[in-house]
């Protein structure tokens, strides 16, 4: 039977060492995240949600506990090892963006393409498929600082999408964003997901932008407070 | 891809780019420039050394070398016209010479002087121009009792073109023989402790004076010096074939001078040389360092997305190699233009060490000295990078996607 679980993190504890002081933040996290799933981790800020999208994006390394990511326990391998992983498995969007600025938005998608060494036709057709979802086609040849903040994250979208990844982790991908822009946004990641049955997490403090989610994890100093779905959530949002 | 963000990235921070590339431009410059002028004047002086003065190879007496004889040419030619007329045979050999070295004492009556005379063929000699004339003439056809004088030793003398003087040697039997001779001239070959010395006579003068009908050593005179080896091998199965007791010196055996002026050439090139490279790495280093903090969260990035730790090395090191191709380019262009106009411009140059008289500043344009320098761009800066690049390869993701 095939693991229906993306996502599986158990018992997962993280503590930052600031000079002399440990700070924790995650404490006993179990987590578990479902093929096709839409997920907002909610929290106050330090609660530790850059900290938990970052072990689950493979790109940090818990101090106890297990990660495993699309049933493959990635624990043990160190993190470079994990470069081919990410690259064909997981999709990330960024708070500020991260795209290359030298590269045009074209080239920004077509980047992990070529990282994956896709035929030069299919790689054009994805782009150009990705970059017409996303509605970015007449700016295809503009560099990032040529576009908006929008339109940039759109760009980023289609970069994390185009190579086809089994989940996308996007640490508070509409903050840098004005609310009506950061609507859109999600409405297009909500779409995406609806369309591909890709599976999402995305972390934010936004409680109009939780509501849209499929599923809520809200975290508290570095622990998993509540795990619902996310419509019993709405009106409890009052006493948080 | 990587190769188009290393190009974009260069051409991106144009400021800094535009000064690592003058650094390297410069650099390549002076490699070219010094290394044209020490190719050029060490050609001039392979070439001045060998036709003015010890010929492509020479040919002696089998045992000449080996032999301490104090006695004059006990290890001498004798049948000279049968070696010369198998020697100008090859078609790559433009003239022969003989010639004999003798010391004695020269005479004005009231003082004397030793002397080394070099005894010549006159029309030989004419054709190699291993003098300057600085009085008189060169020494007559038919005149076996004419020479000239170099100029100190001419000084010494209080001799003018015209005087008469006398010269004493010891022959190859072993007695004193003197002989008057008229100055015909006087010469400098630019050497001063050569000139105080320096005599020429007639090799026929030289021969009665010495008693004898050999000569001591036969000058070849090639059209290529480049063919010196070959010719060499050639001339040595000829001997062997005719059974002629000889032996063969190449002119790099007896060119001492020559090679202590290499050594001292290719040593500062090899200085300068250094100091180009230490100032390349130097500022390509810092310029790829910058590049690097200023794009740690690109890296960051990056490395998320997948990129692997050797492919973020390649990226950095191809800049420095991006780098030093167009500092290399651009220094060879730029070398070949001050190259052209400093040979247009006909400096002169002070007289070197040893010598009285200067000569004109030429840079050689030779293909391997802009081959060298460009390489040197390019190897210094790709290795500059070497470091930083692994530098960026080894940074923490999550580390580097929080710098600002
Ligand atoms: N590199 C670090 N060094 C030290 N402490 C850190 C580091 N990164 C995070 N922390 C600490 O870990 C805790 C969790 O941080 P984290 O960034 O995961 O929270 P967050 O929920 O993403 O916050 P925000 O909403 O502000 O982004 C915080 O107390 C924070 O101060
Ligand atoms: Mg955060």
């Amino acid at each position: 039977m095939e693991d229906e679980a993306v996502v599986r993190l158990n018992s997962v504890t993280k503590s930052y060492r600031l000079g002399s002081v440990s700070v924790r933040a995650l404490t006993d996290v179990s987590v578990e995240v479902r093929r096709g799933d839409f997920v907002a981790l909610a929290g106050p800020s330090g609660s530790g949600k850059t900290t938990l999208l970052n072990l689950i994006g493979c790109i940090d390394k818990p101090d106890s506990g297990r990660v495993a990511i699309g049933g493959v326990d990635v624990t043990d391998s160190p993190l470079h090892r994990l470069a081919g992983l990410r690259l064909n498995t997981l999709g990330f969007i960024f708070q500020t963006f991260n795209l290359v600025p030298v590269l045009t938005a074209y080239e920004n998608v077509e980047y992990p393409l070529l990282m994956k060494n896709v035929p030069r036709r299919e790689r054009d057709e994805r782009v150009r498929r990705w970059l017409a979802k996303v509605d970015i086609e007449a700016q295809a040849k503009q560099r990032p600082d040529q576009l908006s903040g929008g339109q940039r994250q759109r760009v980023a979208i289609a970069r994390a999408m185009a190579g086809d990844p089994k989940l996308v982790l996007a640490d508070e991908p509409t903050a840098n964003l004005d609310s009506e822009t950061a609507a859109r946004i999600l409405d297009l990641l909500v779409e995406i997901n609806r369309a591909t049955g890709c599976t999402f997490v995305f972390s934010t403090h936004d409680t109009s932008l939780i509501a849209r989610a499929r599923r809520l994890l809200r975290i508290r100093d570095g622990r998993i407070v509540q795990h619902a779905p996310a419509g019993e959530v709405r009106q409890e949002e009052a006493f948080v | 891809m990587l190769t188009r963000i290393a190009f974009r990235n260069i051409f991106r921070n144009r400021r800094r780019s535009a000064i690592t590339l003058l650094v390297i431009v410069a650099g390549a410059i002076g490699l070219i420039l010094f290394g044209g002028y020490k190719a050029h004047t060490i050609r001039a002086l392979r070439e001045s050394t060998i036709r003015n003065r010890l010929g492509h190879i020479q040919i002696y007496k089998l045992g000449y070398s080996k032999s301490e004889s104090q006695k004059p040419l006990e290890y001498a030619i004798d049948n000279i016209a049968e070696i010369r007329r198998a020697v100008e045979q090859d078609k790559r050999v433009t003239m022969t010479a003989a010639q004999i070295t003798l010391m004695g004492l020269l005479s004005n009556g009231e003082k004397s002087e030793t002397f080394i005379a070099t005894a010549v063929e006159p029309e030989k000699d004419r054709l190699m121009g291993s003098q300057r004339l600085l009085s008189g003439t060169n020494l007559p056809l038919d005149e076996p009792d004419a020479v000239l004088l170099g100029r100190g030793l001419a000084a010494s003398m209080h001799a003018k073109p015209g005087d008469y003087l006398t010269i004493m040697t010891t022959t190859v039997g072993g007695s004193l023989n003197a002989v008057d001779v008229r100055v015909a001239g006087t010469f400098t070959i630019g050497v001063k402790e050569f000139d105080d010395r320096a005599l020429k006579i007639p090799i026929k003068g030289a021969q009665q004076l010495l008693q004898t009908s050999k000569v001591e050593k036969l000058l070849v005179f090639l059209k290529e010096t480049d063919d010196t080896a070959a010719v060499h091998g050639d001339l040595q199965k000829l001997f062997a074939e005719k059974s002629w007791a000889l032996e063969m010196k190449e002119w790099s055996e007896l060119a001492g001078f020559y090679h202590q002026v290499v050594a001292f050439y290719n040593g500062i090139f090899g200085f300068l040389g250094v100091i180009v490279f230490a100032i390349v790495v130097f500022s390509v280093a810092n310029t790829i360092m910058m590049s690097i903090f200023e794009r740690t969260r690109e890296i960051g990035t990056l490395m998320a997305i997948g990129t692997t730790r050797e492919r973020v090395w390649r990226m950095f090191l191809l800049e420095g190699f991006v780098i030093g191709m167009l500092g290399g380019i651009l220094g060879v262009v730029a070398g070949a233009a001050v190259a052209t106009i400093i040979n247009h411009s006909n400096m002169m140059l002070p007289p070197p060490p040893g010598y009285t008289v200067g000569y004109p500043l030429k840079i050689l344009m030779q293909r391997n000295v802009f081959v060298t320098a460009a390489l040197i761009s390019i190897v210094t800066s790709t290795v500059s990078a070497i470091l930083p690049a692994l530098k960026a390869s080894r940074m923490k993701i999550v580390d580097a996607l929080g710098h600002i």
